[in-house]
C-alpha cells in the first residue's frame, strides 16, 4: 500500500471499528473487544509500515479526504492528512502504547458489564487522537481536539452510576471547553492574520519574515492549558481518574494530555518570547506543585495523576525554555513509563478487588512479582535512574533550565524532580513493601497474561530501553537503518537532533558531570527518604500520621475550591439575577405591561361602546394597532 | 412543468390533503386515521430526499430548480402569484422541514391518550404542510401566507392539547407573533412598493435575485425597510429581547408541535432575512449590523445564563433553542462585517438546518424521558442510563450535537460563522461570541448528568417504579434515528448540503457583496472621490467599483469604456444616455438630457448608493461634481 492509503487506513480504521461495535455488538462480551483490539493492531501495523517506508532524514507523507467550503472559508475544502518528523514520533508512540493498553483492557475489563461501550469508546478515542496527529492545519486540529475531549468525557463517565464519575466527566469536558474557547479564537485570528492555518505554510510564512503575535500565541496556548491540564485548568485531570484504569493510562497519562504538548511543539514557530516565558512559569510551577501534591493523596491513581500534571509541566517548561525537541522526547519517554505505572496500578487495583487506597495495600511484592518488577523499572525510569528512559529526557530539561541561566525555573524543576522520587518511592513502599492491610491485598494474586504481557513490553522493555538509541551519537541502527534501537528510525530523528544538540552545549559548558551527579543525588536522597519513611506501613499514611497540617496543605485543592466558590456564588447568582430580570422586566413589564396593557386600555375604552366584553379583544387591537403602525411606516418609507 | 416540479407541489399538498381527509373522517377507525396521517408525514420526506438527489442535475432558472407557478392563485398583473421552486439555500431547509416533519409525525402517531385524535393529526399535518410551503414557495407573499398557515395550528394545538398554563401562553404567543408578523408584513410591503417586484417573476425570491443581479435600485429607504424586516422577523425568531414567548410556548405545546415550531417554523424569519434582507438590502444590513451583533450577544450570553438556571428539561431545551438563534443572526451580520464574504450566510444556513434537527431530537427525547419519569423536573430524576441505555445514548448524542461537537452538522455551521466573524470590532466581541461553546456545554452536560448519570434520586420514581422503567420503544426509536442519522450524515459529509448553498450564495449574493467591497476598499480614497450630501440614508463612499482589487467583478467595469445612464424627471429628453467612462459626471449627463434650468434637486441612484444633489449648489460650484457609473439612474426635480 502507498503512503496515502496507509494514512487513510490509520485514521479511518478506528472509526469503522467504533461504529461497528457501537451499533451491532453493544451487548457482546467478546466481539466488541476483539474488534477494538484488532483495530488497534491494524493501526499499529499500518503505522509501522508507514514509518519504516519513510526517509529517516526527512519523514513526510500526506493524503487528503473530501471536506467542504463555504464562501471565503476554504480552509477545510480538502481534509489534509500529513505527517512530519514531529508527527512521526508521536504516531509511533501513540499507536504502540495504545495497542498494548487495548490488550491490557481485555484483561482488566473482564468482569465489566459494559465492555461494548468501553471498547467502542476507546476506538472513538483512537480516531480522535490520530486525527490530531495527522491534521495538517489548525482547524482540523480543533475538530479532533474537540472529539478527543468528547471521548475522554464518555470514558470518564464509564461508571456513570457513581455521582463522582458524573461530576468528573462533566468537569473534564467543561474545563477543556474553556481552553478551547481561547484556542478557537486564536485559530480564527491566526487565519485572519496569515490567511492560512496550514502548519507547513505558516512555517514558511514565519520563515520569510512574517511577524508573530503574542496574542495569537497566548490564545492558542489556552488549548494546551486545557488539554494538557496546566494551571489554571488543571483541576479536571485528578478527577478524571474516575474512569477505568486503562483509560487513565491511555488518555489521561500517555496520549491525550500529551497531545497539548505535541500541538505546542508543532506551532513552536508561532510563539513569541513572551508566550514562551508565560508558558515556562505556568508549567515549571505546575511541575513543582504536582510533584509535591502527589504526596498528599492515598488514592494510588490520584497520586499518579498529580505525577502526570508534574511531568506535563516538565514538558511545557521544556517548550518554554525553547527546547521543543526535548519536550517531545520527554512526551515519548513519559508515555512509556507513565502508561506502565498506571497499568501496574490497574493490575494492583484489579487484584485487590477494585481497592484504590494505598493505605489498604502492602506486601504485594511477593504476590505480584511481575507487576512489581514492571513498577520498579518504570519507577526508576520516572525518577531518572541513569540510562533508563526518563533519565535521557528529564535530566536534560533540568540541564536545559540551568544552561539557560534561569535559576528560579531550575529550582522549581529540581523540586519537581525531588517530588518525583519521593512519591514514586512512597508508592512502591506503601503498595509492595510491608504487610497487607486490607482484605483485597491479602488475597491478591498476579494478574492474567492479558495484563502482565503489556506490563512486560511497555514497562520492562521500553521504559528501560527506549533511551538506548540515544546512547551513541549514531544510535543503534538495524534492519538497513530503518530501525533505530526499538524505534522506527523516521520517528527518532527529531529526538536525536535536539538531544545531541543540547548535550554538546552542556559538554562545552563543562556541565555534563555536575548534572549527572546532581541527578544521582536527587535520586538517591529522594528514593531513600521515601522508602525509609514509608517502609513500615501501618495502614495509615505516614505523613498524615506525623504531620497532619502538612498533609492537609498538600491534599487541599485550592483551585477547585476557588472554582466551586465562583460557580456557586458568582456564576449561579448572576445567572439567577439575569433570569429574574428577564422575567420581571422583559416578560412582565415590557410584554404584559406595555404591549398587553396599552391595547387593554384601548380595549376597555372600546368595550364601553361595544359592550361585548370579549377577552380576545386585546389580540385584535394589537393586530389592528400593528397594521396602523405598519401602514404609517410604509407610507413614510414611500 | 417537469416531473420534479410536480413532485415539489405534491410534497406540499400531501399533508394538507391528508389533514383535509382526517377532518371528514370521524367514522374511520383509529388505524385508518393513523394510516392517512402516516402517508401525509412520510411522502414529503421521501420526495425531499429525491429532490436533494435530483437537484444538482435539475434545470435551473437563476439557481431555482423545480420551478412551477400557479397564476390562478394571485394577481400576476401586480407581480403576486403562487410560485414554487428550490434553490441551494431553500433546498436544505426544505429537506430539514421534511425530516423534522416525519419525526414529529411519528411522535404524534405514537402519542397515547390524546383526545380528538383525528384533529390532533390533522393539526400537525396542517402545520407540516405550512412549513414545507414556507421553504418551497418562492413568491414572497405566499411564503408569508404559508407561515401564517403553519402558525394557526400552533395556537390551536396549544389551546387544545397544551400543558400547564395553556391559555396564557397561547395569548402571549398570539400577541407576540401577530406583532412580529405584522411588522414583517409591513417590511415586505415596503419592499414590494420600493419596486422589488417588477420583474418577469414578480415579487418573488427569484424575481428579486434576478433584479439584484441586474443592478436593481430600490426606490425607498432601505434602512427602514431592513429594520422592519429585522425586528419583525426578529420577534418571530425570538431575537433578544423579544424572546419571552418562546420558552413558554415550547414548554407548553404538545411535543410534535414544539418540534415543528422550534425546529422548522422559527427558521422562517431567518430564511427571510437572508433571502430578502441580506440579498436585496445589503446597505440596510450594514446599517443595522451593530444592532444585530449586540442583540445576538444578548441571545448568547444572557439567554445562555438563563438556560443554565433551568430545572425543567423542556424549558431548558426551549431556552437553548432561543440561545442558538444568536450565532445564526451573527452569521447573517457577518456578511456585512466581513465585507461581503458569504461564508457567514452559509454557516447560518447550515446551522439553521442542523439546529432544526437537533432541537427536534431533544424535544422528542425529552418527551420520552417524561413518559418514563412523569416529570420534566431534572432535579427529581437520576441514573436513567441503567434502565434506558439507548435513550441515554441518543440523549447524549443530541446534547453533543446541540453544543456543536464535530461529527454533527451543527459544528460546521458554528465553526463557519465564528470564522466569518474574524473582522468584528472591537475584537473582544469574538471571545464573547465564542463563549457560547462553553455556556452550551455547561447546561447541556448538566442536564445529561442530572437525568442519566448518578443514581435514581427516588423523588420522581420510587425504586420499584425505577426497576420497571423500559428502554425506548421502536416507535420512539425510529424518529430519533431519523433525526440522528440526518445530523451525522451531514456532520461527516457536510458537502452534501454546503455545495448547493455555496453555489447559490456565490451566484446570488455577488452584487450585494460588491456593495460591501466598494465600501471597504473605498475607505482610504473616500475623502477625495466621494461627494457626501445630506440624505436620509446610508451615505456610502461612491467609489467606482473598479478601484476595488479584491473583488473580481470590478474588473469587468474597466473594460466598459462607455457607460449608460438613465435620466428622468424635469428634463427635456428623458431616457438612456451613453457617456465615456472618463468624464462621466452628473453635470455632463444633465447637459445631454437638457435639464430644466429651474430644477433644483437631483438624485443619483445606483446599486451601491443613493446620492442626492442640490443642483443650485452644483451649478455654482459649491459642491463637486458627481462621477457617474454604468447603470446609474438620475432623477431630476
Amino acid at each position: 500500500m502507498d503512503n496515502e492509503t496507509l494514512l487513510r487506513v490509520i485514521l479511518l480504521t478506528p472509526l469503522v471499528a467504533a461504529v461497528v461495535s457501537a451499533f451491532f455488538f453493544r451487548r457482546s462480551r467478546v466481539v466488541a473487544p476483539a474488534i477494538s483490539v484488532t483495530a488497534a493492531g491494524v493501526i499499529l501495523f499500518a503505522s509501522l509500515a508507514l514509518l519504516l517506508g519513510l526517509d529517516p532524514a526527512n519523514p513526510t507523507a500526506s493524503a487528503t479526504l473530501p471536506g467542504f467550503a463555504l464562501g471565503g472559508f476554504t480552509e477545510l475544502e480538502t481534509i489534509g492528512l500529513s505527517i512530519d518528523k514531529n508527527g512521526a514520533a508521536m504516531l509511533f508512540v501513540v499507536t504502540f502504547v495504545a495497542f498494548w493498553i487495548h490488550v491490557f483492557s481485555v484483561g482488566y475489563m473482564d468482569d465489566d458489564k459494559a465492555r461494548g461501550r468501553f471498547f467502542a469508546g476507546l476506538s472513538v478515542f483512537m480516531f480522535s487522537i490520530l486525527g490530531i496527529i495527522l491534521a495538517n492545519n489548525l482547524f482540523m486540529t480543533f475538530i479532533f481536539w474537540e472529539l478527543v475531549g468528547f471521548s475522554s468525557y464518555m470514558l470518564i463517565a464509564h461508571y456513570y452510576d457513581t455521582d463522582y464519575a458524573a461530576m468528573a466527566s462533566k468537569k473534564a469536558f467543561i474545563a477543556n471547553r474553556v481552553g478551547d474557547l481561547g484556542f478557537l479564537v486564536g485559530i480564527i485570528l491566526c487565519y485572519k492574520q496569515y490567511g492560512t492555518t496550514n502548519f507547513a505554510e505558516l512555517g514558511e510564512l514565519i520563515k520569510s519574515g512574517e511577524m508573530t503575535f503574542t496574542s495569537i500565541g497566548l490564545l492558542l496556548m489556552c488549548g494546551f492549558l486545557g488539554k494538557s491540564a496546566q494551571f489554571p485548568l488543571h483541576v479536571w485531570l485528578t478527577d478524571a481518574m474516575a474512569g477505568p484504569t486503562p483509560v487513565s493510562a491511555l488518555i489521561h497519562a500517555a496520549t491525550m494530555v500529551a497531545a497539548g504538548v505535541f500541538f505546542m511543539v508543532r506551532i513552536f514557530f508561532l510563539l513569541t518570547p513572551e508566550v514562551l516565558t508565560t508558558m515556562l512559569w505556568l508549567c515549571a510551577g505546575m511541575a513543582a506543585l504536582g510533584g509535591l501534591c502527589a504526596l498528599g493523596q492515598t488514592d494510588i491513581k490520584k497520586s499518579l495523576a498529580y505525577s502526570t500534571l508534574s511531568h506535563l509541566g516538565f514538558m511545557g517548561a521544556a517548550i518554554g525554555l525553547g527546547l521543543p525537541e526535548i519536550a517531545l522526547l520527554h512526551m515519548a519517554m513519559h508515555a512509556f513509563f507513565k502508561a506502565t505505572l498506571f497499568l501496574c496500578s490497574g493490575s494492583v487495583i484489579h487484584a485487590c478487588h477494585h481497592e484504590q487506597d494505598m493505605t489498604k495495600m502492602g506486601g504485594l511484592l511477593k504476590k505480584m512479582p511481575i507487576t512489581a518488577a514492571a513498577f520498579v523499572v518504570a519507577g526508576l525510569s520516572i525518577c531518572a535512574f541513569p540510562w533508563f528512559a526518563g533519565w535521557y529526557s528529564k535530566d536534560m530539561i533540568l540541564s536545559g533550565a540551568y544552561l539557560a541561566g534561569n535559576i528560579p525555573a531550575f529550582v522549581a524543576l529540581v523540586i519537581a524532580a525531588i517530588g518525583t522520587t519521593l512519591y514514586t518511592g512512597r508508592m512502591f513502599a506503601m503498595v509492595f513493601l510491608g504487610n497487607a492491610h486490607g482484605h483485597g491485598a491479602e488475597h491478591a494474586k498476579e494478574s492474567s497474561p492479558w495484563m502482565t504481557l503489556p506490563l512486560v513490553v511497555l514497562g520492562v522493555i521500553f521504559s528501560l530501553g527506549a533511551g538506548w538509541f540515544l546512547a551513541g551519537t549514531q544510535g543503534l541502527p538495524w534492519l538497513d537503518g530503518k530501525m533505530n534501537a526499538l524505534f522506527p528510525a523516521s520517528a527518532t530523528g527529531v529526538f536525536a537532533h535536539g538531544y545531541h544538540d543540547l548535550h554538546e552545549k552542556l559538554a562545552s559548558a563543562g556541565l555534563v558531570a555536575p548534572m549527572f551527579i546532581l541527578g544521582v543525588v536527587i535520586l538517591v536522597v529522594g528514593l531513600g527518604l521515601a522508602v525509609v519513611f514509608y517502609r513500615t506501613s501501618t495502614g495509615e499514611d505516614k505523613l498524615r500520621e506525623h504531620s497532619p497540617v502538612l498533609y492537609k496543605a498538600l491534599e487541599y485543592r485550592y483551585m477547585d475550591a476557588f472554582y466551586g466558590w465562583y460557580i456557586e456564588k458568582v456564576q449561579q447568582r448572576v445567572a439567577m439575577f439575569v433570569a429574574m430580570l428577564d422575567t420581571a422586566l422583559i416578560n412582565m413589564l415590557a410584554m404584559r405591561g406595555v404591549i398587553g396593557g396599552v391595547p387593554a386600555i384601548l380595549g376597555s375604552v372600546a368595550r364601553r361602546y361595544i359592550q361585548n366584553g370579549n377577552g380576545g379583544i386585546p389580540v385584535f387591537w394589537i393586530a389592528f394597532g400593528a397594521l396602523v403602525i405598519a401602514a404609517a411606516l410604509v407610507c413614510g418609507v414611500l | 412543468m417537469s416531473c420534479a416540479s410536480t413532485l415539489l407541489q405534491v410534497a406540499v399538498a400531501t399533508p394538507l390533503v391528508a389533514a383535509l381527509a382526517l377532518a371528514f373522517s370521524k367514522w374511520l377507525p383509529c388505524g385508518a386515521k393513523k394510516a392517512i396521517a402516516g402517508v401525509g408525514f412520510v411522502v414529503p420526506a421521501l420526495i425531499a430526499i429525491a429532490l436533494l438527489c435530483a437537484f444538482p442535475c435539475a434545470e435551473k432558472i437563476s439557481g431555482y430548480a423545480f420551478y412551477s407557478s400557479c397564476e390562478m392563485l394571485g394577481v400576476p398583473s401586480l407581480g403576486i402569484w403562487l410560485q414554487f421552486g428550490l434553490n441551494g439555500i431553500s433546498l436544505p431547509l426544505f429537506l430539514m422541514a421534511a425530516v423534522v416533519g416525519v419525526a414529529a409525525g411519528l411522535r404524534a402517531l405514537s402519542t397515547k391518550n390524546v383526545e380528538l385524535r383525528g384533529l390532533y393529526y390533522a393539526v400537525t399535518l396542517v402545520m407540516f404542510g405550512g412549513v414545507l410551503g414556507v421553504f418551497s414557495a418562492i413568491d414572497v407573499f405566499s411564503f408569508y401566507i404559508f407561515h401564517e398557515f403553519a402558525l394557526i395550528p400552533t395556537f390551536v394545538a396549544i389551546l387544545l392539547w397544551g400543558g400547564y398554563g395553556r391559555k396564557t401562553t397561547a395569548i402571549t404567543m398570539a400577541i407576540y407573533l401577530t406583532l412580529g408578523a405584522m411588522i414583517s408584513l409591513a417590511g415586505l410591503f415596503a419592499l414590494y412598493f420600493a419596486g422589488a417586484g417588477a420583474g418577469e417573476y414578480g415579487f418573488s425570491f427569484l424575481g428579486i435575485a434576478q433584479a439584484v443581479a441586474n443592478g436593481m435600485v430600490l426606490n425607498g429607504d432601505v434602512s427602514v425597510i431592513f429594520a422592519l424586516l429585522l425586528f419583525g422577523f426578529g420577534i418571530l425568531v425570538s431575537l433578544f429581547p423579544f424572546h419571552s414567548w418562546a420558552p413558554d410556548t415550547y414548554a407548553v405545546a404538545p411535543t410534535p408541535i414544539s418540534m415543528l415550531h422550534a425546529g422548522v417554523l422559527k427558521k422562517f424569519g431567518l430564511y427571510g432575512l437572508i433571502q430578502l434582507g441580506a440579498l436585496a438590502l445589503p446597505l440596510g444590513l450594514a446599517d443595522w449590523q451593530n444592532w444585530i451583533i449586540w442583540l445576538a450577544l444578548g441571545n448568547i450570553v444572557l439567554i445562555g445564563l438563563i438556560t443554565m438556571t433551568q430545572k425543567d428539561l423542556k424549558q431548558m431545551v426551549a431556552y437553548s433553542s432561543v440561545m442558538h438563534m444568536g450565532p445564526i443572526f451573527l452569521g447573517i451580520a457577518a456578511f456585512a462585517i466581513s465585507g461581503g464574504d458569504v461564508a457567514g450566510l452559509g454557516g447560518a444556513v447550515v446551522l439553521m438546518f442542523a439546529h432544526g434537527l437537533s432541537v427536534a431530537l431533544l424535544f422528542h427525547l425529552g418527551q420520552s424521558v417524561y413518559d418514563r419519569t412523569g416529570t420534566y423536573d431534572m432535579t427529581k430524576m437520576g441514573g436513567l442510563t441503567a434502565k434506558a441505555p439507548v435513550l441515554a445514548a441518543f440523549f447524549v448524542a443530541a446534547t453533543m450535537a446541540s453544543i456543536g461537537l464535530p461529527g454533527f452538522a451543527n459544528f460546521w455551521g458554528e465553526l463557519t460563522i465564528f470564522t466569518s466573524l474574524a473582522d468584528i470590532q472591537p475584537a473582544w466581541l469574538l471571545g464573547a461570541i465564542v463563549l457560547s461553546i462553553v455556556i452550551s456545554a455547561i447546561y447541556g452536560l448538566r442536564a445529561v448528568a442530572k437525568i442519566f448519570y448518578g443514581k435514581n434520586t427516588g423523588v420522581a420514581l420510587s425504586d420499584e417504579a425505577f426497576e420497571n422503567v423500559r428502554d425506548i420503544t421502536v416507535s420512539e426509536r425510529l424518529p430519533a434515528l431519523i433525526l440522528f442519522a440526518a445530523l451525522v450524515v451531514v456532520g461527516f459529509v457536510p458537502s452534501l448540503i454546503t455545495k448547493n448553498i455555496d453555489a447559490t450564495l456565490k451566484a446570488d449574493f455577488a452584487p450585494a457583496a460588491k456593495v460591501f467591497c466598494a465600501e471597504n476598499c473605498g475607505a482610504e480614497a473616500a475623502d477625495e472621490d466621494v461627494i457626501i450630501l445630506d440624505g436620509p440614508l446610508p451615505v456610502l463612499p461612491a467609489v467606482p467599483a473598479d478601484n476595488c482589487e479584491s473583488c473580481g467583478e470590478g474588473k469587468e467595469l474597466i473594460l466598459a469604456k462607455n457607460i449608460t445612464v438613465t435620466v428622468s424627471g424635469a428634463v427635456e429628453e428623458e431616457g438612456d444616455f451613453v457617456l465615456s467612462a472618463e468624464d462621466a459626471t452628473l453635470l455632463k449627463a444633465l447637459e445631454l438630457a437638457k435639464a430644466d434650468s429651474e430644477a433644483t434637486f437631483a438624485v443619483v441612484l445606483r446599486v451601491t448608493a443613493r446620492i442626492p444633489v442640490d443642483l443650485d449648489e452644483l451649478r455654482n460650484g459649491d459642491v463637486e461634481d458627481v462621477p457617474l457609473e454604468d447603470g446609474d439612474k438620475i432623477s431630476v426635480e
